[in-house]
């Protein structure tokens, strides 16, 4: 794409403009570095060492590109001909996403060799992974948007499938296939109906382009439907949920948490990229279509969660809710809704994840336990799991003075502030049927069960990760004055036009 | 100093919780002494002439959003926080050593104190929630994990369910009320300076007078009461029963009526209010009446005696809503008695059935005298705690309407039937009850003096309470 853009836009490409537009990317490149590096070595290396030695290596790669994202607060503008930014709003998820793999290889490290799979190749898929997470955030451009989307698509289908010797992981990998694909099919028809009525797929343009005429061009409308649908898919909000609860359920643990993370957060990005920063002009237009879909979402996941008897069914159902109430952040827009959609994203990841990675470290070398009867007695077959697990679940609901609270608090003042009260009204009465079924979690953890002398052994790696998530869930509640503040940053316009 | 008022408590609960067993209870009442000393040293330190908060402390917490960290003491919740400090150390106390899990338990009591004191503490409505809804997480855990009964993770439950439709619709009502005053503070007085459209505040009223009403609960709102109380353990139902329903009843004095003091659409809720209140008054005390698990009648009656504070708060005039105030501590020191003495009845006779129960005086004198004097706070006898406030209500309640306050005083004539029916009952009889009754142990009178001190003193110096309540009736601008 790059030497393409190049070749048609320029002939004289100087070193200087080539070095500047890679620092702008810089983050993307460390994963990608660390991604061929790792590839390579597992050819080279005797197989006992491919585990430790590319976990050693994804983490360098993630922490570089970490330290890079964070290198480029304030400083970052658009480069390769506006096909790339690293504007706060696209440091912001780069951040996120590092912090997201490094995380996941903490956890996943024992549980590959548990499971004895092949580690190298886990790892590297999970860099591409980001690395494609990455590229969304700091798209600028519809194709760079696909590209980015379709690099961690192809990642997370084989990643799901990744039990091969599991019924179940093979079926959610061809669901997942099979439905992505579709979803990325409609991305692309939008895409390219919008980049028909509008002549460009650079977003910032798009944004220029619009008009008064622009809320009755068919093409055009029909392009932002089949966009909005295509991105509904991907955060799995409904009416659009149908695979997750499935692939979610197929897929090895560590996948689930990665995913139900990343291409959550990923697919936010593109949705306040696309439409809050190219469509503001059409925001009645995608509001109305949105706000179905939020309602929709909130209603669907949070009754469906009920009933279930699989965590990560239930998690999966909690997920397709929690999309719901983003989706009230995005509705609402301005520079409140977008920095409560970020905050809600980073709370998000470590309640989240957090609640994921413990279902992880439950896994035995048999396969995934996943049945909420697994978490019978956690409390007391590991105190450290069983407290956290608690404050994961209790945050997933909202309980002050959790992150999860405060991140529902942001949202739904932007979506008061905005009007649409309605809304938010729904989002409350929802979050109450939500408390019943983190609530029977929590009471499976606290059941006293016979077999409880039967102690629970912890990772040292997995443990320290979900002790840091279990300390965020609390901390950036009681503080979150600190992250909220880079949410606003990270909000502010995001139509970035000069530079590259 | 008000800052540690509610971390003591905390710090010390999750302390408690790590360690043994055994030094749980001792440790547990050192810490709630010491939050007990605070409280008191806060009163002794309080200055009865001044106006406003006092002791506040206030620094930004969320700056994006202008929400502060702030905390006040005044008049009215100087006397709820040492209640909530003296009831949690009784609960303490009163927490058998053999326990299953004490330690656990021991310290969730504390964190449950804490919570509640920062609800009393709090001037900044987020703040305010955020205690709110916290206290709810140990409360949660305790009527579960500790319920008696054949169902208490239903009766947990149900009050968890409960209690957070209000309180979810509650943040409706916060995020309404930033939105509507323009989204720059939610420090109570600076919301009270900034009174909205009468339209608007009927629905915010609404939103907010729901979460408060069940917390409370308040007719006709009740419906987790009864299952509740009844599969609670007792030493978490005396803080229970004793403090968090005050929650309510204080936010409502707190928040509905300096920010919605005109809430009228389609009606008026503050003539809807009082008039829920009398109807919690009968249909409380008539629920009594029908009642034969003891533990249910003195559940019920709690309902009867929470309307006559509705009522007093909504009389919108100062005599009323100190009467509501007065009436909040003196419910706070009646009902963890009555609710400890019904349990040691429980244990002696393995019984909480009315009709089961008889001739218990003859051998248990120095519980009867305790259980007479109890029960004669909590019907209203002149010259004890409950006297005073009542009839300080009632008195309000007439200068908004005589017709309600007639209606309320038939809650007064219906309380001596069920309260002495009961004490009769069990005490006299034809019969006595059989022999090897133990009666009342020195451990467990002295549990109860303070309280039984409490009765007397607020019964014949109520004046040293209320004196320090100026900052009560309508209009309330509040510096």
């Amino acid at each position: 794409m790059v030497l393409i853009a190049a070749a048609t836009y320029s002939v004289s490409y100087s070193a200087d403009q080539a070095w500047s537009d890679l620092q702008q990317v810089s983050p993307i490149a460390a994963v990608v570095v660390a991604l061929l590096v790792a590839m390579v070595l597992d050819l080279v290396l005797p197989r006992r060492a491919q585990g430790p030695v590319s976990a050693a290596i994804t983490v360098i790669g993630l922490l570089a590109s970490l330290v890079a994202a964070l290198l480029l607060i304030d400083r970052g503008h658009t480069a390769y001909y506006q096909f790339a930014v690293a504007d706060n709003f696209a440091v912001f998820f780069d951040v996120l996403f590092a912090v997201l793999g490094i995380l996941a290889v903490a956890v996943s490290h024992a549980y590959l060799a548990r499971r004895n799979f092949l580690q190298a190749e886990f790892y590297v898929l999970l860099l591409a992974a980001t690395a494609g997470q990455m590229v969304i955030a700091q798209a600028n451009s519809l194709v760079s948007i696909f590209l980015g989307l379709e690099l961690l698509s192809i990642a997370l289908y084989v990643m799901s499938g990744f039990a091969r010797q599991d019924f179940r992981s093979q079926e959610a990998a061809v669901k997942y296939l099979l439905m992505g694909g579709f979803a990325s099919a409609f991305v692309l028809y939008g895409m390219a109906l919008v980049y028909g009525a509008t002549g460009t797929t650079l977003i910032p343009a798009i944004a220029k382009s619009l008009g008064p005429g622009s809320s009755t061009n068919a093409l055009l409308l029909l392009g932002i439907l089949l966009m909005g649908v295509g991105f509904a898919f991907k955060v799995s909000a409904a009416p659009f949920q149908m695979w997750t609860p499935d692939v979610y359920e197929g897929a090895p643990m560590p996948v689930t948490a990665f995913m139900s993370v990343g291409t959550k957060a990923a697919a936010f990005a593109m949705i306040v990229r696309v439409f809050a920063t190219g469509l503001p002009g059409l925001s009645g237009e995608w509001a109305a279509l949105l706000a179905f879909v939020a309602a929709a979402s909130m209603i669907v996941g949070n009754l469906a969660a009920i009933a279930q008897s699989s965590v990560k069914r239930l998690l999966a159902y909690s997920g397709i809710a929690q999309a719901g109430y983003v989706l009230v952040g995005v509705i609402a827009g301005g520079a409140d809704g977008q920095a409560s959609v970020l905050f809600y994203l980073a709370a998000y990841l470590v309640m989240n994840f957090g609640a994921f990675a413990i279902m992880v470290v439950l896994a035995g070398p048999d396969g995934d336990r996943d049945r909420i009867g697994d978490l019978d007695g956690l409390v007391y077959r590991n105190p450290v799991l069983g407290v956290l697990m608690t404050v994961f679940m209790l945050s997933l609901a909202g309980f002050p003075p959790s992150v999860g609270f405060m991140g529902k608090f942001f949202l739904f003042a932007a979506g008061v502030h905005h009007g649409f009260t309605w809304l938010v009204v729904l989002a409350v009465l929802m979050s109450v049927v939500s408390v019943y079924y983190y609530f029977r979690v929590v009471i499976h953890i606290w059941t006293p069960v016979e077999a409880a002398e039967r102690r629970l052994r912890l990772p040292a790696a997995a443990g320290l990760a979900i002790v840091a998530a279990g300390v965020l869930s609390v901390a950036l509640g009681i503080v979150p004055a600190a992250l909220f503040g880079l949410a606003q940053a990270g909000a502010v316009p995001v139509a970035g036009l000069g530079g590259g | 100093m008000l800052t540690a008022i509610w971390l003591l408590p905390l710090a010390g609960g999750l302390i408690v919780m790590l360690l043994p067993h055994r030094f749980a209870k001792w440790l547990g009442s050192l810490v709630g002494l010491g939050a007990l000393g605070l409280a008191v040293y806060a009163a002794y330190a309080f200055d009865p002439a001044a106006h406003g908060y006092q002791f506040v402390e206030r620094s930004p917490w969320i700056q994006q959003l202008g929400v502060d960290y702030f905390l006040g003491l005044d008049g009215i919740s100087v006397w709820l926080v040492i209640l909530n400090a003296l009831i949690s150390l009784i609960a303490i106390l009163a927490t058998p050593v053999d326990m299953r899990g004490a330690g656990r338990f021991v310290g969730l009591l504390l964190v449950m104190e804490a919570g509640m004191a920062g609800v009393f503490l709090a001037v900044n409505l987020l703040l305010f929630y955020v205690f709110w809804e916290a206290m709810l997480i140990p409360a949660y855990f305790l009527l579960w994990i500790w319920g008696e009964g054949p169902r208490p993770l239903y009766a947990a439950l149900k009050f968890v369910l409960f209690t957070l439709s209000g309180s979810l619709l509650m943040l409706v009502g916060v995020i309404g009320e930033y939105v509507f005053t323009g989204g720059r503070t939610l420090n109570l007085p600076d919301l009270a300076a900034h009174p909205l459209d009468p339209a608007v505040q009927f629905g915010l009223f609404f939103l907010f007078a729901i979460a408060f009403a069940i917390k409370i609960p308040a007719f006709p709102m009740h419906g987790w009461l009864p299952d509740a109380y009844v599969s609670a353990p007792v030493p978490f139902l005396v803080a229970f029963a004793g403090v968090m329903g005050k929650t309510g009843a204080y936010a409502m004095l707190r928040i509905l009526i300096p920010l919605f003091h005109h809430p009228v659409l389609w009606w008026d809720w503050n003539q809807v209010m009082p008039v829920l209140g009398v109807l919690g008054i009968i249909w409380g005390a008539l629920m009594a009446l029908a009642q034969r698990d003891v533990k249910r009648l003195v559940a019920y009656s709690s309902v009867s005696h929470m309307g006559f504070i509705v009522l007093g708060i909504f009389s919108l005039n100062a005599i009323g809503q100190q009467g509501a105030v007065l009436q909040m501590v003196n419910h706070g020191v009646i009902i963890p008695a009555l609710f400890l003495l019904v349990a040691w009845i429980e244990v002696r006779t393995g019984t909480r059935d009315r009709a089961a129960l008889f001739g218990l005086a003859p051998r248990m004198p120095v519980l009867a005298g305790v259980f007479l004097l109890v029960t004669l706070a909590a019907l209203g006898l002149p010259g004890l705690n409950s006297f005073v406030g009542e009839f300080m209500t009632l008195l309000g309640a007439w200068g908004l309407s005589p017709g309600l306050a007639i209606a309320a005083a038939i809650g007064l004539v219906l309380a001596p039937i069920y309260m002495l029916r009961l004490f009769q009952g069990s005490m006299y009889g034809e019969r006595s009850a059989p022999a090897g009754l133990h009666d009342l142990r020195g451990r467990e009178l002295a549990l109860l003096t303070p309280l039984l001190a409490l009765m007397f003193g607020i019964g014949l110096y109520p004046y040293f309470l209320t004196r320090v309540m100026t900052s009560l009736g309508v209009p309330l601008p509040w510096s």
